[in-house]
């Protein structure tokens, strides 16, 4: 019989295989905020934005929702992450900000350092 | 290009007495040494929580922690972490406590890096709606800890010493609520969830439910094992659709994988969660009101004791906590009591979430260990006032608080110092105001809030606050009289001393606290008819100075006809006829409308 914990390392494992099996281990991982102030804000829209982008060939991305980091009047928050990089959170993003999110960063690795949250 | 390393150095007051300081101007030199200033990004963080081991620095990315390192050391450590990319083992602590993560995407941003994330570790960080990203960061691992190694009363024992304190205002010892409600012998106890988050700008609670729902249900089932629960509820108000959506989904997720239910992984322990709805009554958030609402009843407060522990919902011995206070139970389970209560100040251990709003150039959540002061929330975090203007007050605790003056600008957050200064923690509401906002109406503006809320069991509350109101409006509308000012105190200090539930009890605050760190402001009201920050309409008188060029635009625009002049020549205003509408304010290209 295996104890409560041995259970949760195992359920832990479980959970990360399934994590990467969605493709965290993407070059870029892309989070977008989406909880009420985000989506007020505007972030339904952004999100939409990249999910077409997906749909449509960009490769090499994980995508996720996230809830309010609080950075309340820079909403909508997209936070572009890249192993052994800094994360780096772009702020006030629009629709037309995230186009050029994606055909600029995820697509060229041009940082656009204007947006970004300091 | 943006940095490529970034340096977050802990400057806690133990940091601080370890030379933090010094290591900044230290590292600097060094960098600039080698050209690479400019390259490398340092910031100065509020207290880390690894105070034993000062000096503490972290560089990103990939989260190596060095602390206990001498002046000398810090060429070695730029030269080999920064330059070769080789870092120096012998100084790397490894703690890796549950609020690193978030420090890990956010630590270089000045607002979060001088933040201290415990309760909201995960918000922002992870998809609340994928259970998978919640247990690979550790979650549900305390409750398997809790289930594992440890018995109930050891729990009770953990949470005690940890020092926590209630969250949703009170600030009541966590520990002692629920040993006490442990004690009571029943096979039927209840633990509540009390998300029934109603003060005006506040939403604390709101995000950490929405950031990270899974939290709240691990830090129930915790308590339910704790006390001998198997039954949980929580009360959210029905304004909340995305984070009633979450926590439902929380529920059935963790229903799906063994976490609620029959035998919790594996042992033989059961808990079960339910969600009730509140339809946005503010008394509700008062815990008896609450339990009564869920009954079925009108939610109105009812005389303590018997205490909730005793007789709580459906007369059994029910145990309810805060939003927040729920979201730390993990943390204090899995890096211990030792580690949480060596953060805050003497009588209030760990950290406090501010929903930080109004005048303030960076408005959000800030989570800082208690003893932050205000001064450090608002300059150091919140960025301080926008456009230049002065501060005037915080306003902490949201309608049961009060407001406090320049001068109390470096208490010392904890439940006992605002108290002190005639405020309160209350659930975290933090409001900035600057000289553009009258005080008087501001009272005016809570008192509104509490009277309309004031459920109207008690006379004091539903008596007392309307009068109060009527006098406050009055003296907003220039008919205010000598005797007003007192009679409000003394109202006021009624109500306290003989409301039945904490909503009375703390109703009269905002406009006591406001009389008592700005009566000048009062007495200008009421003798001089006079609102120094232009607000209190009644009491402006608008006129048009010489620079009026007489384009007759004001004429137009003012509803009254209280506009005269022929055109091309100064225009005058009929103060008799004026209604003070400042329509003509609006509408002048020239400047030329002065309000006073």
């Amino acid at each position: 019989m295996s104890t409560p914990l041995e259970i949760i390392r195992k359920k832990r494992a479980e959970a990360i295989n399934r994590i990467i099996s969605k493709g965290y281990l993407s070059s870029k991982r892309v989070y977008v905020g989406m909880a009420t102030c985000e989506i007020a804000a505007g972030s339904k829209d952004v999100m939409e934005v990249f999910q077409e982008a997906i749909r449509s060939g960009l490769s090499d991305v994980y995508l996720s929702q996230k809830g309010c980091a609080g950075r309340c009047n820079l909403e909508p928050t997209v936070e572009v992450v890249e192993e052994g990089k800094i994360p780096l959170k772009y702020g006030l993003v629009t629709k037309e900000k995230a186009k050029e999110i994606i055909e600029r960063h995820l697509k060229k690795g041009e940082v656009i350092k204007e947006w970004l949250i300091k | 290009m943006p940095v490529r390393f970034n340096i977050t150095l802990c400057d806690g007051p133990s940091c601080i007495h370890k030379r933090s300081k010094e290591v900044v101007s230290t590292i600097e030199g060094e960098l600039e040494k080698h050209g690479l200033t400019g390259k490398v990004g340092i910031n100065l963080s509020g207290c880390l929580g690894m105070c034993s081991k000062g000096p503490v620095m972290i560089i990103n990315p990939g989260y190596t922690i060095y602390g206990a390192f001498a002046e000398e050391d810090i060429p070695e450590i730029i030269q080999q972490h920064i330059m070769k990319k080789k870092p120096v083992t012998r100084f790397i602590i490894d703690e890796d406590h549950l609020y690193n993560r978030f420090f890990r995407v956010f630590g270089d941003v000045n607002f979060f890096g001088k933040q201290m994330r415990i309760a909201l570790r995960n918000c922002g960080i992870i998809d609340p709606e994928n259970i998978d990203d919640y247990i690979s960061l550790r979650g549900y691992e305390a409750l398997a800890k809790a289930l594992t190694d440890m018995s109930p009363g050891k729990v009770i024992a953990e949470i005690k010493k940890s020092g926590l304190r209630g969250r949703g205002g009170a600030g009541f010892p966590t520990g002692i609520k629920w040993e006490l409600t442990a004690k009571e012998e029943n096979d039927e106890k209840y633990v509540i969830c009390n998300a029934d988050e109603g003060d005006p700008g506040a939403f604390m609670d709101r995000s950490a439910i929405e950031g990270d729902p899974h939290t709240i249900v691990e830090g129930m089932l915790i308590a339910g094992f704790a006390i001998g629960a198997k039954k949980g509820i929580v009360y959210i108000r029905a304004e909340y659709p995305l984070a009633v959506k979450r926590i439902k989904k929380a529920i059935a997720d963790a229903g799906r994988e063994g976490f609620l239910g029959d035998n919790i992984l594996g042992s033989n322990f059961n808990f079960d969660i339910e969600v009730r709805l509140g339809a946005g009554a503010f008394v509700c958030g008062e815990e008896t009101a609450l339990m009564l609402s869920i009954e079925g009843h009108r939610g109105m407060p009812r005389p303590r004791p018997p205490f909730p522990s005793v007789s709580g919902l459906f007369g059994k011995p029910t145990l309810i906590n805060n939003v927040e206070t729920w979201a730390n139970i993990p943390v204090i389970i899995l890096d211990g009591a030792d580690w949480f209560s060596s953060l805050g100040t003497e009588k209030s251990k760990g950290t406090k979430v501010f929903a930080l709003a109004g005048k303030v150039k960076n408005t959000g959540l800030v989570e800082v260990p208690m003893g932050t002061t205000l001064r450090q929330i608002i300059y150091n975090i919140g960025g301080g006032i926008p456009g230049d203007k002065k501060f005037k007050a915080v306003q902490t605790g949201g309608p049961s608080g009060g407001c406090l003056s320049e001068e109390y600008l470096d208490t010392k957050i904890d439940y006992e110092s605002l108290a002190k200064a005639g405020s309160i923690m209350g659930s975290g509401g933090m409001i900035i105001i600057d000289e553009d906002s009258c005080m008087v109406n501001i009272a005016k503006f809570f008192l509104e809030f509490t009277q309309n809320e004031s459920c109207g069991k008690c006379t004091p509350c539903r008596e007392g606050t309307k009068r109060m109101l009527e006098i406050l409006t009055r003296i907003t509308e220039g008919k205010g009289a000598e005797g007003d000012i007192d009679k409000l105190q003394r109202l006021g200090n009624m109500i306290k001393k003989a409301s039945l539930c904490g909503l009375g009890q703390s109703a009269p605050n905002p406009v006591l606290s406001t009389i008592k760190n700005f009566r000048a402001e009062y007495e200008e009201h009421v003798f001089n008819k006079r609102c120094r920050a232009g607000v209190c309409q009644h009491l402006l008188v608008y006129e048009i100075t010489d620079k009026c060029v007489g384009c007759s635009v004001c004429k137009k625009a003012c509803s009254v006809g209280a506009i005269s002049g022929a055109p091309k020549a100064r225009h005058v205003i009929d103060i008799n006829k004026c209604i003070k509408c400042g329509a003509c304010f609006k509408v002048c290209k020239f400047n030329a409308i002065r309000k006073s």
